[in-house]
């Protein structure tokens, strides 16, 4: 699962998830991609299971790019534990996803396995989002 | 392509800013501004619709000519483009004045043409490394894109950017060994049997600029 290698703080304040994504938010690798259409915090477990699920539908060819993070560490205290004493212990990973971040991007595969394949994907995480496709795109 | 007559309608803008900007999008027109050929820099607007239908007919890498009120006015290239992330919508619009036969500088797409031989006999993943090539060249004789054709690319093959053969009078910006078009071997098989097999549960990330903790008690 994606984890950082190296951080430099244990622990982080929770922001603001408020607003677009700015960046990351049209497709640079390939020539299909899952682009999120709300705000949440993405666990690696979920990003992991929704690359999963592409690769293990595309089977061989294709290339896949995942384009988020985790780089986020979210603390949560023991059960029954009385407040105060400091902030809990880290206890997974998340990439904060803004509305229009383009999570995964795929390429090498024909459209309706790669729009399928993404579809698959999306069932894995915790938000709504839309396909996105380098044809229909902007020019 | 180049030589299809693209025509858009503008109007000076009468204020400026967030507001004003804001204003004008829900009344259905797109902010932009033009500037250019030594003349001062005009905030214009014009109608969203128009505009993306000048986009869809290839515009975009293409010499539009602006009318106002019913006179034309300039000749000029969409220079950028900024959309809303969700909706991609147009929000703004840059346009630079240029003329005719003036020399540009600018950023076409790229196109594969064909299968190439490493993906249809191999397996391999054509892989277009660069999706945009920057050429230089006369302003009315743009090509709407750039078409590479892939067919005899192997394994393991690829074509730079000074391998590409461009319209007369146009000429590669781009640095010449800069891979545009490869074709790799499929890892994907591989990466799911990968994924089968790591474990689940990963070590604590490094603190940088924590001190080990066995040196500090040897140190105290």
């Amino acid at each position: 699962m994606l984890t950082p290698k190296r951080v430099k703080w244990r622990r982080v304040h929770r922001g603001r998830m408020t607003g677009k994504a700015l960046r990351g938010s049209t497709l640079t690798f390939g020539d299909y991609g899952l682009q999120a259409l709300e705000p949440c915090w993405m666990t690696n477990r979920q990003i992991e299971a929704a690359r999963i699920a592409l690769t293990r539908h595309i089977k061989r060819g294709g290339k896949v790019w995942i384009k988020v993070f985790p780089d986020k560490s979210v603390t949560k205290k023991p059960a029954e534990v009385r407040m105060g004493s400091g902030k809990g212990n880290p206890e997974f990973w998340v990439a904060v996803v803004r509305p229009g971040r383009v999570l995964f991007e795929l390429s090498g595969v024909e459209e309706t396995v790669a729009k399928q394949a993404l579809r698959l994907a999306a069932a894995k995480l915790p938000i709504g989002t839309k396909i996105v496709a380098r044809a229909e795109a902007e020019v | 392509m180049a030589t299809k007559d693209h025509r858009l309608a503008i109007e000076t803008r009468e204020g400026i800013g967030t507001t004003k900007a804001h204003a004008l999008r829900s009344a259905g027109k797109i902010p932009a501004i033009l500037y250019g050929h030594g003349s001062q820099t005009q905030h214009v607007a014009f109608e969203a619709k128009a505009f993306e239908e000048l986009l869809h007919h290839g515009a975009r890498n293409a010499l539009i000519t602006l009318t106002m009120s019913g006179k034309n006015s300039d000749t000029a290239l969409v220079r950028d483009i900024q959309r809303d992330p969700v909706t991609r919508k147009v929000i703004h619009a840059d346009l630079q004045r240029v003329s005719a036969t003036e020399e540009v500088t600018t950023k076409l797409p790229v196109v594969t043409v064909g299968s190439a031989l490493g993906v249809r006999e191999f397996g391999g993943v054509l892989d277009v490394i660069l999706h945009e090539l920057e050429v230089a060249g006369p302003a009315n004789k743009l090509p709407g894109e750039i078409e590479i054709d892939v067919t005899e690319l192997g394994i393991h093959d690829h074509i730079n950017a000074a391998d590409i053969k461009l319209p007369q009078d146009f000429k590669m910006v781009t640095p010449p060994e800069t891979v545009v078009v490869a074709v790799e071997p499929s890892k994907t098989a591989a990466q799911v049997e990968e994924a089968a097999t790591v474990p689940v549960e990963q070590a604590e990330p490094e603190i940088i600029g924590e001190k080990p903790e066995e040196p500090a008690e040897t140190a105290s």
